[in-house]
């Protein structure tokens, strides 16, 4: 309360003071102003009464004699001394008491002046009752009082050295100065009174006036703690905006980097807005922003949109969020795979309000992510096909042991023995089966691409013809072969047995594809392939190539089954009837021979398989002239190293029988042993994988003793397993298990015979280079 | 600070000197009496006026271009509108011989006779008024109808000032019969007769 009394007393002072700066302010205005009103009256009054004197008593005469009047003179000289003082301190020192005096009295002298001219006329007396009135606009009743004073002073002189010319008489009493100056003092009451009344009033409006800016500085400073509120808000926000206009941008372009732009379904109104991603990724128009769901789902693809209405459904039923991947077909028929993210909002009271989320483009996910599945199809097949190939191998070495001793000593036995005798069908029984357990280990490293190959340069016209009879028989009588040969046909390096196992498998599955009889057809052509062409994630790269294709119009594939073709084990002929590796096979002989195997089926429209093999300029070699019959033999020295006690005694055996002088040994130290006992041995012939030392160390060894002794390298193992031994990266002599004796007894004569540096790797007879083994 | 005010005070004090002492050499100008000749104390034997010999007859010598006389021709009109019917007046106009007639045909003249009961007179070369004495602007002569010299002198306060005055309120007392004992008051206006004038109406 007491604060408030002071603040009020304080702001009453305040205004007081403003008050009386403000009152004064407008009183030396108003003097200021009737200053310039008498600083320009004075002069004219001046030139005035030299005009009255000019033409009231412009001459005095003395008979016909004139001279200018006095009182041209006098309105000049004394008009202007009267005059001069008062105007210079107008225009000079306005406002000041001084100057206001002088005026009161120059004004008043002015009077006197101008009624000594007009022979002191009553009219011109008005002179100072006007002048009294104009003085009276100073507000300052002492400009008045000096006024008067010089009235007074001016009419009591004149009455008492010239009473006539103030009185009319020639004496007049003193008291009738006071006559004149009564009228005088007459006016200036009423203008004093009227003076204080201006002044009060004046004090009023003063004081209205502080007061008025004392509210009008609070409403201002009010003001202005508001508009610098408001500004300060104004900035905020701007800052605020420009904050959310960058967000916004950063995340348009978030979207956009990302292919994600966002949606808000607005339940209540069914009206959709959306990013300009959003817009991107579905392909609408600005004109379409806010239309209902219904429209904005007419891109999704038509056999997506049943589930993502279904998904939306239940979205909305649950209230749960939802992941939906659907596809949309773009106005320019692209299509896209987007994935869509949604949430429910829901109100106060649990209803749904309001579905947002997003959209993201995972197209390219979605494409990577089939080629992961590929490669992943792929790395699996390949990794099942290497464990296939790894179980291949490893039974290879044991089984073809095996088959080396049942068919070696199948065929000893045969050799011995006439065909009459009752076992002689037996053994061939025998060895039949022993040469088909022999080919069945060759599928399996052929499929797992692990087989040993030795290519020649073929014209596939020439293998086809050779295996048309045996094809024919193969296929039945109700299937008809067509082979339609390219007569220009160029050349390719393969395996031909290999290539003849492919043939045969292709054939014995179109015969099987046509139960009911058909037309198989083989076709050779030349084919160049202008631009890389993929298939089961096989390249084929630009080139030359030649095509053998093998059709048959039987059942046909679906689609499954060309996705599960070249498996191995893989078989749509029932238990019992495929093994399921028949193609695996024919599709690893291929790739192992650097070509492709396509396949073109539709259920019910037959199938084609196509086979690319590269071509080659290279000229095919002359069938080597070999007596089939002939078994040759020698007298050299032969030390036979095998840990396989039966293949070695079969060796052994062979050997012998052939006349050679043998030596044997089951490990490579002890065969080391018998060399530097005897180091006559002209050919050592050894297993490659054997414990405590291989074959080829054993190799190495005895070079590096025995340079003139030969080595035959043997193993049934596959040219992985080789090649890890440094086998395949010499040219080093080698013999394939299983191995008949009439093979061995060849291959043993073969090397011996060999004019060159002994040891040389000749599984034919001649140079082979080890990329041409490992593909 | 000191030496401006009192500089301000000094340059207030001598305008205020100067502008009264004006005032006071203007007033006394105002009231410098002109010169009287010897007036007749008996009407002449003059033959262009004549003596009212039934009321006072009254005699103003003014001079046309003299323009503190329109004060005396004013207080004449006042005048002789309180004695109307009672007095002869005539205005005598100075009218020197060798300038053109029309010098004396001013606007005082005209006002002059245009008073009710004022007869206008030129007076060539001044003869009349060197006849009765008259040697300033607004002289008036006062005669009772046996031709005996009543009041001589000015009807006006002061040089060309109008208004009430002594020569005028004795005039209406001794027209009116009354006795007075202002015979004479001071003249003011322009001499009648130049120095030329006057020294060849001396010698006359």
């Amino acid at each position: 309360m007491n604060s408030s009394t002071e603040t009020s007393n304080g702001a009453g002072d305040a205004i007081s003071v403003r008050a009386a700066e403000l009152f004064k302010e407008q009183q030396q205005n108003i003097i200021r102003h009737t200053d310039r009103i008498f600083s320009w009256l004075m002069p004219c009054q001046w030139l005035a009464s030299v005009a009255i004197a000019l033409w009231i008593s412009p001459r005095t005469w003395a008979g016909v004699d004139s001279q200018i009047h006095p009182h041209v003179w006098f309105a000049i000289f004394l008009g202007g001394a009267i005059t001069s003082l008062p105007v210079f301190l107008a225009r000079t020192q306005p406002g000041k008491m001084l100057t206001r005096q002088t005026i009161a009295i120059g004004q008043m002298l002015m009077s006197a002046l101008l009624i000594h001219l007009t022979g002191g006329r009553i009219e011109t007396h008005f002179h100072v009752f006007g002048s009294l009135a104009i003085l009276a606009f100073y507000r300052d009743w002492r400009v008045l009082i000096s006024a008067s004073a010089v009235v007074y002073v001016d009419h009591l002189l004149r009455g008492f050295f010239w009473p006539e010319s103030v009185y009319g008489v020639l004496h007049a009493p003193i008291w009738r100065s006071f006559e004149h100056a009564g009228w005088v003092m007459f006016e200036v009451t009423f203008l004093m009174i009227s003076i204080r009344k201006s002044l009060s009033e004046m004090h009023l409006v003063a004081e209205r006036q502080a007061r008025l800016e004392a509210v009008n500085e609070t409403i201002e400073r009010t003001v202005a703690e508001r508009t610098l509120a408001l500004t300060l808000e104004n900035t905020e926000r701007q800052r605020t905006e420009e904050q959310l206009r960058k967000s916004q941008t950063q995340l348009a372009q978030a979207q956009q980097i990302a292919s994600l732009g966002s949606w808000e379904w607005d339940l209540v109104e069914n009206r959709v807005t959306w990013s300009e991603e959003t817009k991107q990724l579905y392909g609408r128009t600005p004109e379409e922003l806010g239309s209902p769901m219904e429209h904005c789902l007419k891109r999704v693809h038509p056999e997506d949109l049943p589930r993502v209405n279904q998904i939306m459904a239940e979205s909305l039923r649950t209230h749960e969020p939802f992941v939906c991947d659907h596809r949309v077909i773009l106005p320019d028929g692209k299509e896209r795979v987007l994935q869509g993210r949604g949430e429910i909002q829901l109100n106060g009271e649990g209803k749904p309000i309001k579905m947002f989320g997003t959209v993201q483009d995972i197209t390219e996910t979605k494409r990577a992510e089939d080629a992961l599945r590929r490669s992943e199809e792929q790395l699996r097949q390949s990794q099942k096909m290497e464990a296939v190939g790894r179980l291949a191998g490893g039974v290879a070495h044991d089984f073809n042991n095996l088959l080396t001793v049942i068919e070696g000593y199948c065929g000893l036995s045969l050799q011995e023995m006439k065909e009459t005798h009752p076992l002689y069908k037996h053994i061939q029984e025998i060895l039949r089966a022993a040469e088909r357990a022999s080919s069945l280990t060759g599928q399996l490293l052929a499929f797992s691409r692990k087989q040993f190959l030795q290519p020649r340069v073929l014209q596939l016209n020439e293998v086809v013809q050779k295996m048309e009879k045996m094809l024919r028989r193969l296929i039945g009588e109700d299937v008809e072969l067509s082979t339609v040969f390219d007569a220009a046909l160029g050349r390719v390096q393969a395996d031909p047995h290999q290539i003849e196992q492919v043939i045969l498998n292709l054939a014995v599955n179109a015969r099987d594809a046509m139960p009911r009889g058909g037309k198989l057809t083989i076709k050779t052509a030349n084919i160049t392939v202008d631009q890389k062409s993929s298939f089961r994630n096989r390249v084929l790269e630009p080139g030359e190539y030649i095509m053998l294709a093998i059709s048959d119009n039987g059942l046909g594939m679906t689609d499954d089954v060309k996705s599960h073709l070249f498996e191995p084990f893989f078989t749509t002929k029932g238990l019992g009837k495929g093994t399921g590796l028949g193609l695996a096979t024919c599709y690893g002989i291929i790739c192992q021979s650097g070509g492709d195997i396509r396949v073109y089926s539709e259920p019910n429209s037959g199938t084609t398989f196509k086979i690319y093999l590269p071509r080659t300029d290279a000229v095919p070699e002359p069938a080597a002239s070999s007596d089939a019959k002939l078994i040759p033999g020698g007298t050299e020295s032969i030390l036979v190293v095998e840990d396989d006690s039966a293949v070695r005694k079969l060796a052994v055996v062979i050997l012998r029988g052939r006349g050679y002088q043998v030596q044997e040994s089951n490990n490579a130290f002890e065969a080391l042993e018998l060399i530097r006992k005897n180091s006559r041995f002209d050919l050592v012939i050894t297993d490659v994988i054997m414990p405590q030392m291989s074959g080829k160390e054993l190799c190495d060894q005895i070079k590096g003793q025995l340079p003139q002794t030969r080595v035959l390298l043997m193993s049934g193992y596959t040219d992985d397993a080789l090649a890890h031994h440094g086998i395949l990266d010499e040219e080093l002599s080698f013999l394939e298990k299983p191995f008949s004796p009439a093979r061995l007894a060849r291959k043993v004569r073969e090397v011996l015979d060999a004019p060159d540096v002994p040891g040389r790797f000749h599984p034919n007879g001649k140079k082979q280079t080890p990329v041409e083994l490992v593909s | 600070m000191f030496s401006i005010t009192a500089l301000r005070t000094s340059l207030f004090a001598l305008w205020l000197l100067a502008a009264g002492g004006g005032i006071v050499v203007i007033s006394n100008y105002q009231d410098r009496q002109g010169s009287v000749g010897s007036t007749p104390e008996q009407w002449p034997a003059v033959r262009q006026i004549s003596l009212n010999h039934d009321h006072d007859t009254l005699v103003m010598f003014a001079h046309p271009q003299c323009p503190c006389t329109r004060a005396s021709v004013e207080e004449l009109n006042r005048l002789l509108a309180q004695c109307r019917g009672r007095i002869a007046a005539y205005v005598l106009f100075f009218k020197p011989g060798q300038l053109p007639g029309n010098w004396t045909k001013t606007d005082l003249k005209q006002s002059a006779a245009a008073i009710p009961g004022v007869t206008v007179r030129d007076d060539p070369d001044g003869m009349l008024a060197r006849t009765f004495g008259a040697e300033t602007s607004g002289y008036v002569l006062l005669y009772d109808p046996r031709g005996r010299l009543l009041f001589r002198g000015g009807i006006t306060a002061g040089r060309g000032h109008a208004g009430d005055n002594a020569g005028e309120n004795a005039i209406v007392s001794l027209v009116a019969g009354q006795s007075t004992s202002l015979q004479g008051t001071p003249v003011y206006g322009c001499s009648l007769l130049s120095q030329s004038c006057s020294r060849r109406g001396a010698s006359q």
